[in-house]
């Protein structure tokens, strides 16, 4: 398969704050990735590179061999880049700009360049496929939180990307539209787009992702490996602080096990 | 963890100087603030009622309120204005808006101008026949006339703008504009109104937090202290989201030139209004 991104050496910073430091990693087309982390540990900088939003202070960024460079994202290259690489962003406010979900889910095709009648068939289709179609008309800022999300995937998506990144998708969202999220996002990967996601929610990286990548406090990276291997590394994980181990007592016996969002094993003493 | 003993132990009772939790003069600016705004200008009752303006294409009545106003600015007739301002109030009427809600969104246009109209009834500012002394002071009938006339005016185009948002959907008034003026100007005013929805919800989240921790009542330069310091907040926080937004518009193809989706055709109906409109335009340029 192709490779879609090559990083090497990745440094960023916030006002001399580092969030990022000698990352480096290749992601092939289909690939579906999981970045961990805790809060802070620069998962959302990561994307926002992928996505050609900032640019690294240190190191390179390659998107299907080419470099990903501000001075190159223009023309041909920023068309062809924004149309093959959509990005959903942790907070649906920051995404919804426009009047309505149906400009909403319009404004990609329609600034890639897309006829209108095909944009106004497509747009249609999405809001079914979404289960949205009620909400065409409506105000991004009027809706709920679930329907917020699904307006802003649906935005992305209306662009038919073939790399996603997904920045915390299952924030904030209720049981029931997490897991409408993870039944599209599963058709998705099932369609072969490359998946990329950041997020703590472990039980979704434990169903969907072939690959983790996971960021240190030290915001570089702490390991890169098969998602599965990656959940059951109890160390790891407390290391990265995503989960967080706890002890209590039942009678003669001490109980420890992780808390977090995803309980890795069970140890009695 | 281990908790301190305070937090062991009861909550302790407010001390006797308490004044206990009475709402603010801050509190209660920002409250009606905030309702005011979200009355006027997210509600959408009046433009999903079933009436006349409603109906039409956005373009169409965004352009018929456009000549209307602009007769409003251009004639210099009183029956003009006094008639416009009938004609105004006729059409809350027949779009089911009524006059009460149109005058709640005139009327402080009218009371601001008012004030700035007040010295233009002086003879230092419009000299002409004393009217009355006012402690040295003379007020001319010129200057009264020139000041009423002035705030009709002003009026009358509030009133017409008014009519305008209120039977207009917030995605239709932008859509409209959208082919009556350049897309930047539109693209602007849209991240206005989406950065002052996202000021008066932020601020008012703020108000309410305070609120749930505010066991004694505060004082009103305290109040002043507490809303300074989260106009800084607030700025920040949509100077944040406003590079959050560019990024998302970036990030979907946005490369400084709005591509919107083609309008919708104009029906029998909306050449009636723009015809009406321009009538009243050209009456304008005649008296």
């Amino acid at each position: 398969m192709d490779e879609v991104f090559r990083l090497e050496g990745v440094g960023f910073s916030y006002a001399g704050r580092p969030a990022l430091k000698g990352v480096g990693f290749a992601v092939r087309q289909g690939d579906s990735l999981a970045v961990l982390g805790a809060n802070g540990s620069g998962k959302s900088t990561l994307l926002k590179i992928l996505d050609g939003l900032v640019f690294p202070e240190a190191g390179s960024v390659t998107f299907a061999g080419q470099p990903l460079v501000e001075a190159a994202l223009q023309g041909a290259f920023q068309r062809s880049f924004r149309s093959r690489v959509g990005f959903v962003f942790a907070e649906p406010d920051s995404q919804l700009f426009c009047p309505t979900v149906r400009e909403e889910l319009s404004f990609g095709p329609l600034q890639l360049g897309m006829k209108p009648q095909d944009v106004q068939k497509r747009v249609s289709e999405l809001l079914e496929m979404l289960g949205i179609t009620a909400l065409g008309d409506r105000a991004p800022y009027t809706l709920s939180g679930g329907e917020k999300k699904k307006a802003a995937i649906g935005a992305v998506l209306a662009v038919n990307p073939e790399v996603l990144l997904l920045d915390e998708p299952t924030n904030g969202l209720d049981p029931r539209t997490q897991v409408w999220l993870y039944e599209l996002l599963e058709a998705l990967k099932g369609a072969g787009k490359t998946i990329i996601m950041a997020t703590h929610d472990l039980s979704l990286v434990q169903d969907l992702s072939d690959r983790a990548i996971v960021l240190g406090e030290d915001h570089s990276i702490a390991a890169d490996r098969p998602a599965l291997e990656a959940l059951r590394d109890k160390d790891l994980l407390l290391r990265a602080n995503i989960i967080h181990e706890h002890a209590h007592r039942h009678g003669d016996i001490i109980h420890r096990h992780s808390h977090g969002p995803y309980s890795i094993h069970d140890e009695h003493d | 963890m281990t908790l301190p003993d305070w937090m062991k132990g009861p909550s302790i009772e407010p001390s006797g100087a308490c004044v206990g939790g009475r709402q603010g003069f801050v509190d209660r600016s920002l409250k009606g603030f905030a309702s005011f705004f979200k009355k006027v200008y997210i509600a959408e009752s009046f433009s999903a009622k079933d009436a006349f303006l409603q109906r039409l294409e956005p373009r169409a009545s965004l352009a018929g309120f456009f000549f209307l106003i602009l007769g409003a600015a251009l004639s210099g007739s009183w029956v003009f204005i006094l008639s416009l301002l009938f004609f105004t109030t006729g059409l809350s009427v027949i779009t089911k808006v009524g006059v009460g809600p149109l005058l709640r969104r005139t009327l402080p246009a009218a009371v601001f101008t008012l004030l700035l109209a007040v010295p233009s009834a002086f003879s230092f500012v419009t000299p002409g026949a004393p009217l009355v002394e006012l402690g040295g002071l003379t007020i001319t009938s010129e200057g009264v006339r020139t000041a009423f006339f002035f705030v009709l005016r002003v009026s009358s185009m509030a009133a017409l703008a008014s009519l305008a948002a209120l039977t207009t959907t917030h995605s239709g008034f932008f859509r409209g504009l959208g082919r009556l003026v350049p897309a930047f100007f539109v693209t602007a005013l849209f991240f206005t109104f989406r950065y002052a929805l996202i000021l008066v919800k932020t601020a008012e989240e703020a108000a309410l937090a305070r609120k749930s921790r505010t066991i004694c009542g505060s004082g009103v330069m305290e109040g002043q202290g507490w809303s300074a310091s989260r106009a800084a907040f607030i700025l920040k926080r949509s100077l944040s989201m406003a590079d959050e937004i560019s990024m998302a518009m970036a990030s979907r193809g946005f490369d400084g030139h709005v591509r919107l989706n083609p309008a919708g055709s104009f029906k029998a109906f909306d050449f009636i209004w723009i015809f009406i409109a321009s009538f009243f335009f050209f009456l304008s340029l005649g008296f």
